[in-house]
């Protein structure tokens, strides 16, 4: 350090103050930046259940957008409900091994049923053909599946702990007031959905008939695999409770 | 007529020559062995497979024959892969310490789930190891980029160690029970590598390995020590049961390769950059629909009967080509008119095909022969 510098930031005090604002900006850059940093691991958990259902609708690319927009919407609304968990019980709580089992377990099992639901049912059929041999639950879940599948799946997948929302969830434990812990949730999100902008061009396959048939039956099978695992996990908190 | 037939048996044998010698330096990895259970390993071999390319070349068919090679590949391969693996470990079973330790065998089914996470970590998500030693990672890429790039799906018909399985199910009996099946599911084998690649990523493990694999239940198989590994093993179990064996003697199909196999849809692409194919002569072609009835794994349709092609799934077997009864299909080289030369066409596609099931066939079948001879001789499979 020179002289001149030397006289401008004497030892023992800051350099600058960059105030209550500017200390609020850098903790929001942190849960941005940890979204940034860890979006691929988020698409990577989120993807399985992303693509199956953007290529089984077969919509273009604008309407994908809106489909993932609604997506996000979903997975947005589980890490708020997180964060308010975050703050009410100041504990890690997805950090206890048979609290994070129940809570993965049973909603991989939620998950598996909506995926192996939407890999059999048949989207071409009309609401007079779906009528026959189906009740009236059936029906309705049918007639409102379009509108709300993404945000229910976004939801659920945002309540399955990934490792990224794990770090995101252990910072956000911390958090004095609910607003940070909101605020931090929020910053976290938008970090990771960066990841999610590619996920609507999927629509641009849609000329492609058969990948409809592939992304229905993927998630049949995902929906399968989720199944399995939910039903390990539940069985492994029975066992070790 | 006497002498016409002479000619052709000398034509076949000539164009045989050259696999001969290929063959003879590929089975002794140039040297004579001493010990006369391998000495007699490697005649045998040599002359199955030699008699086999000559058959080809001498009766015009090529899956006949090829599917006999390939079913006895399948077996000579568990033989020899069990007895291998239980003279290194004293067990089929894979602890989790071996795991652990990364000492898995890399099977080539692994391949496409280990593409994302490779482009993404830069990591292979397989507790393998990549090179020197038993099925090492490295070499199964290499050989298969080599067979992608030559004969593309052909890998399924004429490198895969496993399908010989189904493929000999599926010709045992004699008219098919289950005589069709939905369309929907000709695309199942796409929706599992979909399902698979995805997962894989997400759990950074190879989870059609873990849970969904059928040949598990003939090859190597994870030490049931947990509910977790019990499960697994009771699928793979059902899985061979249903899509190995009982769907095929059924179907008459390659099931589990045509429907199911990750690793087949994911070959299929490969099928773009081969300069082989399978091309429908339109004008001899009278639409008798036996080429879609006889196709393992559904890759005739009347759709690829207008456009003069074999869908992309095609495995390149020759069975449409053998039961064609107007010849109007044929193997064909890309980029060179449809009727130029067929039998030259051919011979171009079987010698790089044939050896390259010898390649993979003949270590196997030798080391099942000496095996199957210690069983006689010693009352044991084990070499030592």
């Amino acid at each position: 350090m020179t002289n001149r510098e030397r006289k401008r930031f004497p030892a023992g005090r800051p350099y600058f103050d960059i105030g209550v604002a500017g200390r609020d900006i850098i903790l929001s850059m942190d849960a941005f930046l940890l979204g940034l940093s860890n979006g691929v691991v988020c698409i990577s958990y989120c993807a399985p259940v992303l693509v199956p259902y953007l290529l089984g609708q077969r919509s273009g690319v604008f309407s994908n957008l809106g489909i993932v927009a609604r997506f996000l919407l979903g997975r947005l609304a589980g890490y708020l409900a997180f964060s308010v968990l975050a703050f009410t019980f100041h504990t890690a709580l997805p950090a206890s091994v048979a609290a994070r089992g129940l809570l993965m377990g049973s909603t991989y099992i939620i998950l598996s049923v909506l995926l192996v639901f939407y890999g059999l049912r048949n989207r071409t059929s009309s609401p007079a053909c779906a009528a026959r041999g189906s009740g009236p639950f059936l029906l309705k879940a049918g007639r409102l599946w379009p509108a709300f599948a993404p945000a229910i799946l976004g939801l659920l997948t945002g309540l399955t702990i990934c490792p990224p929302f794990l770090l995101a969830f252990t910072a956000a434990v911390v958090k004095t007031t609910l607003m940070d812990s909101v605020a931090f949730f929020v910053l976290f999100f938008c970090g990771t959905s960066v990841f999610f902008l590619p996920f609507p061009l999927v629509g641009s396959l849609k000329r492609l008939s058969v990948l409809s048939t592939v992304g229905k039956l993927a998630a049949g099978i995902v929906g399968l695999y989720y199944f399995y695992a939910g039903l390990i996990l539940l069985l492994g908190v029975i066992k070790y409770s | 007529m006497h002498h016409a037939a002479t000619m052709t048996y000398l034509r076949a044998a000539l164009t045989s020559l050259p696999m001969m010698l290929m063959t003879f330096i590929i089975l002794s990895r140039g040297k004579l062995t001493h010990d006369p259970r391998h000495l007699f390993a490697l005649v045998t071999t040599f002359y199955f497979l030699n008699t086999l390319f000559f058959l080809m070349v001498k009766t015009g068919r090529t899956d006949r024959w090829r599917a006999i090679l390939f079913t006895v590949f399948a077996v000579a391969f568990v033989i020899s892969f069990i007895s291998h693996y239980v003279e290194a470990r004293g067990s089929m079973a894979l602890s989790e310490s071996e795991i652990l330790e990364c000492r898995t065998p890399f099977c080539h089914i692994v391949i496409p789930m280990t593409i994302i996470p490779l482009a993404l970590t830069r990591t292979i998500i397989f507790p393998g190891t990549m090179t020197g030693v038993y099925a090492a990672i490295a070499s199964m890429f290499i050989i298969w980029i080599g067979a992608s790039l030559s004969l593309g799906r052909g890998f399924c018909a004429w490198g895969c160690f496993l399908g010989g399985w189904d493929d000999g199910f599926s010709r045992i009996m004699k008219r098919p029970i289950i005589k069709s099946i939905a369309k929907k599911w000709h695309y199942l084998s796409f929706a599992v590598l979909l399902a698979v690649a995805l997962t894989s990523a997400a759990m950074l493990s190879p989870t059609y390995c873990e849970w969904l694999c059928p040949y598990k239940a003939v090859t190597e198989y994870v030490q049931v020590t947990s509910l977790t590994r019990l499960v697994q093993m009771i699928i793979f179990m059902t899985l061979f049961a249903g899509l190995v064996v009982i769907l095929p003697l059924l179907a008459k199909r390659r099931i589990q390769c045509g429907l199911f196999c990750p690793f087949g849809a994911f070959q299929s692409f490969t099928n773009k950059i081969s300069p082989f194919e399978v091309r429908v002569d339109k004008n001899l072609c009278v639409k008798c629909r036996k080429c879609i009835t006889v196709c393992p794994t559904f890759s005739m349709s009347e759709e690829s009967l207008d456009k003069g092609k074999a869908r992309m799934t095609c495995i390149k077997c020759g069975k449409c080509i053998d039961n064609c009864p107007k010849g109007a299909l044929s193997f064909h080289i890309k980029g060179t008119s449809l009727g130029d030369d067929r039998t030259g066409q051919r011979l171009l596609f079987l010698y790089p095909a044939f050896l390259f099931l010898s390649t993979m066939a003949g270590g196997n079948i030798q080391s099942a022969i000496v095996r199957i001879i210690g069983l006689f001789t010693t009352g044991s499979l084990l070499t030592h």
